[in-house]
């Protein structure tokens, strides 16, 4: 796993973390059931004091993100929880605010972005809403 | 605390092998014109004169002096410029510790010096002088004064070499040899040299300790 | 045994009449990293002096292990270790003479770790150790006072003269000591990525006072710099306190203030603004406007 620790974010350095790790899960980079490295692998590895990547941890444990087991480690929770959903949304939502700003500064209509769009998502095979 | 001595001692080997050269050297020279000396005596030069004592006693005694003086206030100077107590103090020792191993380290090579004169005199003394009417412990009751003269030199040297350059305590050294030197010959070696010396020392050790313990390093 | 494994007391330092320190209080608990940063001459350098007992203090005290300053003990040495500004090395000696100087003085030396340690940072036995480029003196500076396997590591500026994949090897071996149970680090330094990486608690020194001491991932939220448009010009007063810094131009303020929360924002509303958005402040940012102003205090 790869971290990048942004010095001249506004954001506090668990929350990068945090916020690298939901990337990662919601992108699909770290899946169902995957395990993560431990606290003390990680720190080693990136050099970060390991309580800050407690904290993180902890954090997306309270938030249904991921689960510790005692003695085993933590692991990336089942997908399928409603709470990731939300976070997949904003994600995304995020993203697509900041095409649709870019859109308008082009002057793009939105039949055409749609358009666009919908090429993007046939080209990666994104599947039809489940039933 | 053995390895704390080892480094003053290895640090200041110049010192030691300065004593030690400087004792054999006398002794060498001091053997041939002892073991002549009726000899050199019916040629008309006798020794036993005061100005062949003053000529020849006074400038040694001063060389050994400075010497020991500048022994002294070198260890301070050094580990002043050098920074080794501000090192060494964050180590494992106490500040005491460094300093008596400095102290023993000085002592250490006065005894260099000392011991091997003393023991040729003595020797010599048996084989060649006339009967000198010696009283028990006489040696031993001159080898104190003279260590204590010594010491409190090289007290004067701890005391001034820690905040100033080397010039000041040869300075010191030189007037010492002014005042010891004539106390001596005039008290004799007795009891009052060795109240007056054992006072001067404790003084001059209790003010060295206490700027050791408190200045900042 | 006391939680706090360094304790300063209302401590103040004169330097021929100039105050340095002007009544510093701070606390560090066991198994904590605290980042003390302050700009050159701030006393930073002092205070870590002060506390090993190498300067006195003019008023106040300090305690290292339970232990008053003035008064550390021999084996208490033997439990902290220290790099100083500047590498306290005694400079006219080979490296291998000081290194079995350190080791005979010491009562507890990791062999192992030590000999690794020399190993990975390829220092020469057979040189002095004023021939060494700085960062090699930072190295074995570092080396030395780790392999007395210390409880407690005070490091002043330990990067200085460190270049980049040194500087990173210092941070591994720092994590990697302080996974390892109960230890402590106290250390000085410039270069902030470093300090936000491996910090929990900060302190920031600026004109002979603590003006921040707190968990370092509180900091970033505690201090709030905000860029509010008014409809016709901005008020010159808001009636905030703990402003640190405040800059109007024309409709446009901007401010950063100190231990924001709703009361302030409340307050703020009522000026009615048009607009008001946040700039995000990095570890630096909040660094230079803390040390560049009104001394505010952020602490807890």
């Amino acid at each position: 796993m790869q971290f990048r620790i942004d010095n001249a974010s506004g954001r506090p350095v668990y929350q990068q973390i945090m916020d690298q790790i939901k990337r990662d899960i919601a992108m699909g980079r770290l899946i169902k059931n995957e395990k993560l490295p431990t606290v003390r692998q990680l720190a080693g590895q990136i050099a970060i004091n390991p309580n800050t990547i407690a904290k993180a941890y902890r954090q997306l444990e309270q938030q249904g993100i991921i689960v510790t087991k005692a003695g085993a480690g933590a692991f990336v929770a089942n997908l399928d929880s409603s709470l990731s959903r939300s976070v997949r949304k904003k994600l995304i939502s995020e993203e697509l605010e900041r095409i649709a700003v870019d859109a308008y500064h082009m002057q793009i209509d939105r039949q055409t972005l749609l358009e666009w769009f919908d090429n993007a998502v046939v080209k990666f095979n994104l599947p039809s809403k489940k039933g | 605390m053995f390895a704390l001595i080892k480094r003053e001692i290895q640090d200041h080997l110049v010192y030691f092998i300065g004593a030690a050269a400087f004792a054999a050297i006398f002794i060498l020279i001091s053997i041939p014109v002892v073991g002549r000396y009726e000899s050199i005596k019916r040629q008309g030069y006798d020794y036993r004169t005061p100005e062949f004592t003053v000529g020849i006693g006074v400038p040694v005694v001063a060389i050994v002096i400075i010497g020991i003086c500048a022994m002294g206030a070198t260890q301070m100077y050094l580990d002043r410029t050098r920074k080794i107590s501000a090192l060494l103090s964050t180590l494992a020792v106490s500040r005491s510790r460094i300093l008596l191993a400095r102290i023993v380290t000085g002592i250490l090579a006065i005894l260099t010096l000392l011991v091997p004169l003393t023991i040729a005199a003595v020797i010599l003394l048996r084989l060649y002088a006339p009967p000198v009417l010696m009283y028990p412990g006489m040696v031993f009751e001159i080898f104190i004064a003279v260590f204590l003269m010594a010491f409190a030199c090289y007290c004067i040297g701890l005391q001034t070499g820690w905040n100033s350059g080397k010039i000041i305590p040869t300075l010191g050294g030189i007037a010492l040899t002014c005042i010891f030197v004539p106390l001596i010959l005039i008290k004799g070696f007795g009891v009052h040299i060795v109240v007056i010396l054992v006072l001067f020392i404790v003084a001059s050790l209790i003010r060295t300790w206490h700027t050791f313990m408190t200045t900042s390093l | 045994m006391d939680q706090n494994v360094i304790k300063v007391e209302n401590l103040v330092k004169y330097f021929d009449g100039r105050c340095v320190l002007d009544g510093i209080n701070l606390n560090v608990p066991r198994g904590c990293i605290y980042g003390l940063l302050g700009r050159n001459g701030s006393g930073k350098t002092t205070i870590i002096r002060i506390l090993l007992g190498l300067e006195p203090p003019t008023r106040g005290q300090t305690f290292l292990l339970d232990a008053e300053s003035s008064e550390l003990s021999a084996k208490l040495h033997s439990r902290i270790g220290y790099v100083a500004e500047g590498h306290n090395l005694i400079q006219n000696y080979r490296v291998g003479r000081l290194i079995k100087l350190c080791k005979d003085l010491s009562l507890q030396w990791n062999d192992e770790f030590f000999n690794h340690l020399i190993e990975t940072f390829r220092l020469p036995a057979d040189r002095r150790v004023k021939e060494l480029s700085i960062g090699m003196r930072a190295q074995l500076n570092l080396a030395l006072a780790m392999a007395i396997d210390p409880e407690l590591l005070i490091f002043d500026d330990p990067t200085l003269g460190l270049d980049t994949v040194a500087r990173r090897q210092f941070l591994e071996l720092a994590i990697e000591l302080i996974q390892q149970q109960g230890r402590t680090i106290l250390f000085c330094s410039h270069i902030l990525s470093d300090v936000e990486r491996i910090a929990d608690r900060i302190g920031i020194l600026a004109a002979g006072k603590l003006v921040v001491d707190c968990p370092l991932e509180q900091l970033k939220e505690r201090v709030k710099k905000l860029r509010v448009i008014f409809p016709e010009s901005a008020p010159p007063n808001l009636y905030l306190t703990e402003i640190i810094n405040q800059q109007i131009d024309g409709r446009e303020m901007v401010i950063t203030v100190a231990n924001w929360n709703k009361q302030k924002q409340t307050v703020l509303e009522t000026f009615k603004p048009s607009s008001c958005t946040e700039i995000p402040m990095s570890l630096e940012d909040i660094f230079i406007e803390c040390t560049n102003s009104n001394p505010v205090s952020i602490t807890g």
